[in-house]
């Protein structure tokens, strides 16, 4: 296999070979070297390395993430050295290994643009570097783009989800609370692209869909995230925007310890307290999960602290990590433990108008103006546990467990003021019913997820990869308590002219009722992968990657809620009480023994997936082309724990889909490319979006069901990408995509205030992305622009009462969650000598199609939005302390939405500042 | 009289005897009774049911009992039904309870306690409802989401038709009957009581409802005694009711002062003709919102408005509100006016329609006692003055014995 050839003057060779004297037991020596680039000296991993002894005996190994190999107790004397890389010109030397001794090597491979060279790369490249990350994109199969762990650190980000809008092409959706966060790849809604954890499938905490939410993942925890946008036959199929992979961590080949911590505040409590409410009587079961199907509740059986709330200034927001690694029994045992904690305390201060149709002119107009305070408490815990052990150089078994744990508490104040309604309105500003409501909710997220692979050269041209899965995933949201409170202001004149002088009188606060939720649902995984590649070269200059795989997952889930309602007990003439505080307020239990046997909300799913794939992969110095299929046989479904007549009690959805993919890599010159790709791929409903049954939202007064004949969506992806990287850590990409999506998935007006997932038709989807990045001595400039136009026609109501006319009408618009222009700059000062970076990041996100609105010709868009961040870090003390600081949302930008030219929202989160210290070792 | 004379005397009479004959002669049919189809075995009855609940037999509902699309569940007169377990009659068909005055219809829980039972739910595939003659009572008991459930509910979304006619309602939790989705509606000749725990409307008729609403007796509602509405998003048909001889007295007081009921209101685009009706001790009297079609198809006029107090003192928690009875006739947020014909009372004693008995309680309790009766005694202003196109008289009970028959 050995190509020897001599290296060629032109390139740049370097051996620096360092002697160090090390006892040994054995009469043997040992082998010890760095494989890196030429160019930025990027650490190569999954290089090939043999050594030949004088008596053609072979020992071979490949290398790490840092770069390293090692061959141990081999005997001394001399040694050919042969190492072979991708991209790369092979290298040969001699050398000699000293009995007793560990002689090392550090080996610099230069890009290469003639030869192709390494049969065997199976090992990933470390993307914990910057140049590491360039590097994966540059090399990349798929279309990708990658952030590394480094700049997640010195970005102005603490969780996944804050780092993820800084990338290409993407954004991230919010609900109004800002505690659950979604990526938008292109623009499209979180429902069309998955989420990995080192390359799986994670179970979900969401009550409703699939998605993992990526504010609970700390960036500390993290060794890069990458986003696929384009997918191969090997990687799973539900991603038509794109795919986001955490990756975790890993075991490095020396020793670290990197320790940091950081306090903040945030500017909101500068101007208002934080509403606090007391957790201890805090029931974490419903009364019928306590005390029994038969138990009658009773007024008793509802706590009062968690409805009283009190003004405080909030303690600062807190983070603390801490990650170490080391190889231990010589080298064979790999471990990594990484660990972050964060107390965050946020809030927000919002108007969430409602609309309604005004009679007479037929436009929408508000019913209702409605203000929010809400006051939030989130406290992430990440733990990640890597272990690799090596039997051999050929045999390598790995462990990796994730754990996520997410508390949130959040109090929430909404006064309501009906403008024009079914219990009269509004006669003159400052004047109609208010309805106040004082809510308390506390919720536990918890993910496990525990990988156990196993990586085996069987032979030169055979690689088996194996993986098993066990993933878990819960949320517990217990006592969601309600209490709402009515009055109504009103004018009186002060003199008998009812056009005269008024002045306002305030009817008491009436008690009108409480609601209490407990909820909770569970999600567990077993997946099980295995894949097997062949290489070999067809000649000197091709070499093709035969591979082929299955995965079987098999996962259920199940959702459990109990409602109970609190009623105002009523004085002898019937007429509800006066409401003065949560200790005075007397109740019954309307519903005694809660909804737990017969709430639509209670029922199981399941999802068991099944694919299997073949994927070619022919590889030239000038081209790369991969083409295959994948094909994934899905089978999901639900059922009721109760049966309800007149519903869809249990489901069961089979499908098949076959993908094909085929992608182009040509390469122009070392440091570009020009990409084309074609792959089809699917997005499967929510596991929610099956299920008849309604879900209030918690975020504006619109209720959701679902849709048991909800079909899955399929989409044909058309990409096309230029990539240019003119040096270590710059870039230039320009791509642009086109997308057809048959049955996509949006939520669609039923009545009242009821939206339902329905299929839509076909959806056209074409964007332009723009991504560069460069430097000028201390200062860099780095950026992305992506531009998204869909088309999808939907039904809506038209309505001219002058002609008589309410009918259905199609109306075009773009797809839901899209958003048109989105601009990342961000401004670099780099200054290694000072160790100073500073980073001040630039958000432009474009007007977005935020809900759709059932009459014709007006929808919710949310205003285009401008966001400002800062972060900076310096180094002290030599090399291992630094300190940084993090300052978010610096302009204090607002979220507005609109109908038209009718504001109905208006968010304010204000400004978060964050300063903290890091060690490293 | 010559023979001749005799001879036509005779004829004429023999005509006159003939003619007198045959104007006597009558054919009547007699009320046989119809074959029952499919009879159902009295005793304990759940799940799917179709067929005839027959006469003078009991039956205990033990489980929510569904009604299939296609099939009808009736009722012959002086049957009584039992509902135990908060369960519900859920019509997906026909719906055919025909009691009679003499032997009505009764449901009930089995407890007997307001809010014990689920009511009648009719789904979206409902084909029609039929309800006469039947005492229903105590509905209202919470649904599989812990809320309050209406006690007629149609949610029809095909063209129905809705029958409800000289029935008993008493201690409803919410809306007592709520039709929504453009059915025609037959509403008469019925008596509501005291329903509605702290919210709910009497009769709440929503998206292109058309019909009568008249002759009904309601009597302390919580919200609102009829309520009518279109849907904002789809305004055509309207919601287009007539709603005349109603008698509504002491409604819309449970929901405290910051959502006071109305004796009768029109809102979202809905359009009435409201006349004849007598409005005593209503929180608001009648209101006209500024969303309603306030185009000239909405009219009203010959309305009795009395209040047996000026202020209604709610000193019930400790306060001291006074809440103006009159000032509230035609309520000051809406844009409805006194019209000529209306009969407004100017204070205590003017214009008071003297029913045969009233208590003249304000605010009473949901699953109070009641024996007011709202017959008129004689001399009462509101014989005589009604609208001749509905009735010559004012209110539920009418001299002419077409008005309700409680």
């Amino acid at each position: 296999m050995t190509i020897c050839r001599q290296p060629m003057n032109k390139y740049f060779v370097q051996l620096v070979a360092l002697f160090i004297s090390i006892q040994s037991f054995s009469q043997s020596g040992t082998l010890k070297g760095k494989v890196e680039s030429q160019q930025g000296n990027e650490k190569l991993s999954g290089a090939f390395v043999s050594c030949k002894d004088s008596h053609g005996k072979l020992f071979e190994a490949i290398t790490e993430d840092d770069g390293e190999f090692k061959l141990k107790n081999i005997s001394p004397g001399p040694y050919q050295l042969h190492v072979e890389y991708v991209g790369y010109d092979a290298y040969n030397t001699t050398i000699t290994v000293v009995e007793n001794k560990t002689t090392e090597c550090k080996i610099i491979l230069v890009q290469s643009r003639k030869s192709l060279a390494g049969v065997q790369v199976f090992a990933s490249l470390s993307q914990e570097d910057d140049a590491g990350a360039r590097a994966k994109e540059q090399r990349s199969t798929t279309l990708v783009n990658v952030i590394s762990a480094k700049a997640m650190e010195r970005s102005p980000d603490i969780n996944a989800a804050n780092v993820l809008q800084r990338m290409s092409g993407l954004s991230i959706q919010r609900n109004g609370g800002g505690d659950e966060a979604y990526a938008v790849i292109r623009g499209l809604d979180p429902r069309y692209s998955n989420t990995l954890i080192n390359g799986i499938k994670i179970a979900s905490p969401d009550e409703k869909s699939r998605f993992v939410p990526l504010s609970i993942v700390p960036s500390d925890i993290l060794g890069s995230i990458e986003v696929h946008k384009t997918l191969t036959p090997d990687m799973e199929g539900d991603a038509i925007g794109g795919t986001v992979n955490m990756v975790m961590k890993n075991a490095p080949q020396k020793a670290i310890f990197k320790v940091s911590g950081s306090i903040g505040y945030n500017a909101i409590f500068f101007n208002r307290k934080y509403e606090k409410f007391s957790r201890s009587d805090i029931q974490q079961k419903s009364v019928i999960e306590r005390k029994g199907a038969d138990y009658v509740a009773q007024p008793d059986d509802f706590s009062r602290s968690n409805l009283d709330f009190k003004p405080v200034m909030p303690m600062p927001s807190s983070t603390f990590s801490l990650a170490a690694g080391k190889r231990f029994m010589h080298d064979k045992l790999g471990v990594m433990i990484s660990e972050s904690f964060q107390n965050q305390y946020y809030g927000s201060n919002s108007t969430f108008n409602q609309a309604t149709i005004n009679t007479h002119t037929t436009e929408p107009t508000y019913s209702d103006y409605a203000v929010r305070q809400f006051s939030t408490q989130q406290l992430n815990n990440g733990t990640v546990l890597h272990l690799d052990y090596e039997f051999n150089s050929k045999n390598k078994i790995t462990f990796t467990d994730v754990l996520l744990y997410s508390f949130l508490a959040q109090s929430r104040t909404i006064v309501d003021t009906s403008i024009i309604g079914g219990n009269g309105g509004r006669t003159v500003p400052g004047t109609g019913p208010v309805s106040t409501d004082y809510l308390s909710v506390t919720s536990k997220q918890l993910i496990q997820n525990a990988k156990l692979e196993g990586k085996h050269i069987l032979s030169k041209h055979f690689l088996f990869e194996w993986t098993g899965v066990f993933s878990y995933a819960k949320k517990r949201s217990p006592d969601f308590a309600d209490i709402a409170v009515n009055k109504k202001i009103d004018t009186v004149h002060t003199d008998n002219d009812i056009h005269g002088p008024y002045t306002f009188v305030t009817t008491p606060d009436y008690f009108d009722a409480i609601d209490r939720l407990w909820q909770h649902n569970e999600d567990k995984d077993i997946d099980g992968l295995a894949n097997i590649s062949y290489k070999t070269k067809i000649n000197e200059n091709v070499l093709i990657d035969i591979k082929a795989g299955g995965l079987y997952r098999h996962k259920t889930r199940y959702n459990i809620q109990d409602e109970y309602q609190l009623k105002p007990t009523t004085s002898s003439s019937g007429i509800k009480q006066i409401y003065t505080n949560i200790y005075e307020a007397q109740w019954t239990v309307y519903n005694s023994h809660g909804t737990y046997d017969y709430d639509k909300n209670n029922y199981k799913l399941f999802e068991d997936v099944t694919a299997g794939y073949l994927q070619f992969k022919l590889t030239s110095h000038i081209f790369e082309v991969v083409a295959g299929a994948r094909e994934e046989y899905t089978s999901q479904g639900y059922t009721m724990n109760t049966f309800h007549p007149a519903q869809i009690n249990s489901l069961t959805k089979n499908y098949t889909d076959l993908l094909p993919s085929a992608m182009i890599k040509y390469k122009i010159t070392a440091r570009s490319n020009l990409r084309a790709a074609y792959f089809k791929s699917i997005a499967r409903p929510n596991y929610y979006d099956l299920v008849p049954a309604t879900i209030q939202s918690v975020s504006n007064a619109t209720a959701s069901t679902g849709n048991p004949q909800l079909k899955h969506s399929v989409a044909d992806n058309f990409d096309l990408r230029y990539e240019f990287f003119p040096r270590e850590e710059e870039q230039l990409f320009a791509g642009v995509f086109y997308k057809k999506v048959a049955d996509p998935i949006e939520s669609a007006y039923v009545n009242g205030t009821t939206y339902q997932p329905q299929n839509f038709g076909t959806a056209k989807v074409y964007g332009l992305e723009l991504q560069f990045t460069k430097w000028l001595g201390y200062f860099g400039l780095t950026g992305n622009y992506t531009y998204l136009h869909s088309t999808i026609y939907s039904t809506k109501s038209y309505i001219d009462l002058a002609q008589n006319i309410a009918k259905d009408s199609m109306q075009k618009r773009s797809l839901q969650g899209q958003t048109g222009n989105t601009l990342n700059l961000s401004f670099l000062y780099k200054n290694d000598k000072q160790k100073i970076f500073v980073q001040v990041a630039y958000q432009y996100i474009g007007k977005t199609l935020t809900l759709v609105y059932p009459l014709f010709g007006y929808d919710y868009y949310q205003k285009p939005l401008s966001l400002l961040s800062l972060s900076a870090e310096k180094q002290l003390n030599g090399q291992h302390l630094s300190i940084f600081a993090k300052v978010n949302n610096i302009l204090n930008s607002h979220q507005v939405e609109e109908i038209n030219n009718l504001m109905m929202v208006n968010e304010m989160t204000n400004v978060g500042f964050n300063v903290g210290v890091r060690l490293n070792y | 009289m010559n023979t001749k004379q005799n001879f036509l005397v005779l004829g004429a009479a023999a005509a006159l005897l003939a003619v007198s004959c045959s104007k006597s002669d009558s054919t009547t049919t007699n009320t046989q009774p119809i074959p029952v189809s499919n009879p159902i075995t009295p005793g304990n009855i759940s799940g799917y049911v179709k067929g005839t609940f027959t006469t003078g037999n009991t039956y205990t509902i033990t489980g929510d009992i569904t009604i299939k699309k296609g099939d009808t569940l009736a009722s012959q007169e002086g049957v009584t039904i039992i509902v135990k377990n908060d369960a519900q009659i859920f019509v997906q068909g026909v719906l055919n309870i025909v009691g009679t005055q003499d032997k009505p219809v009764s449901f009930n829980s089995d407890n007997n306690k307001p809010g014990s039972w689920g009511g009648i739910q009719c789904d979206t595939m409902v084909s029609s409802v039929t309800i006469k003659w039947a005492n229903i009572q105590n509905t209202g008991g919470p649904d599989p989401a812990g809320d309050a459930r209406k006690s007629v509910f149609v949610n029809s979304v095909v063209p129905c038709n809705v029958d409800i006619e000289d029935c008993w309602f008493t201690n409803g939790q919410d809306d007592l009957i709520r039709i929504q989705n453009g059915a025609h509606v037959t509403i008469l000749r019925n008596t509501i009581t005291c329903s509605g725990s702290t919210d709910g409307e009497a009769i709440n008729l929503k998206s292109g409802i058309t019909g009568d609403v008249a002759y009904n007796v309601i009597y302390s509602q919580a919200g609102t005694g009829v309520k009518l509405e279109t849907n904002a998003l789809k305004p055509i048909p309207q919601t287009n009711i007539n709603v005349y001889n109603n008698t509504l007295v002491s409604n819309g007081w449970r929901r405290g002062q910051a959502e006071p009921g109305r004796g009768v209101s029109v809102g979202v685009y809905a359009t009435a003709k409201i006349y004849n009706n007598i409005f005593v001790n209503n929180y608001q009297g009648l209101e006209i919102f500024t969303d309603a079609d306030t185009s000239a198809s909405t009219k009203y006029g010959n309305n009795l408005f009395y209040a047996t107090q000026n202020t209604y003192q709610d000193t019930t928690q400790g306060g001291n509100l006074a809440i103006s009875i009159k000032a509230g006739f035609y309520p000051s947020d809406g844009v409805g006016k006194p019209q000529s014909s209306d009969l407004i009372s100017t204070g205590v004693g003017n214009q008071d329609p003297m029913f045969v008995s009233y208590d003249g309680k304000v605010a009473t309790p949901n699953g109070a006692t009641t024996s007011n009766d709202y017959h008129l005694k004689t001399g009462s202003p509101a014989i005589g003055k009604g609208n001749a196109t509905y009735n010559n008289d004012i209110g539920a009970y009418t001299s002419d014995g077409k008005g309700n028959k409680h």
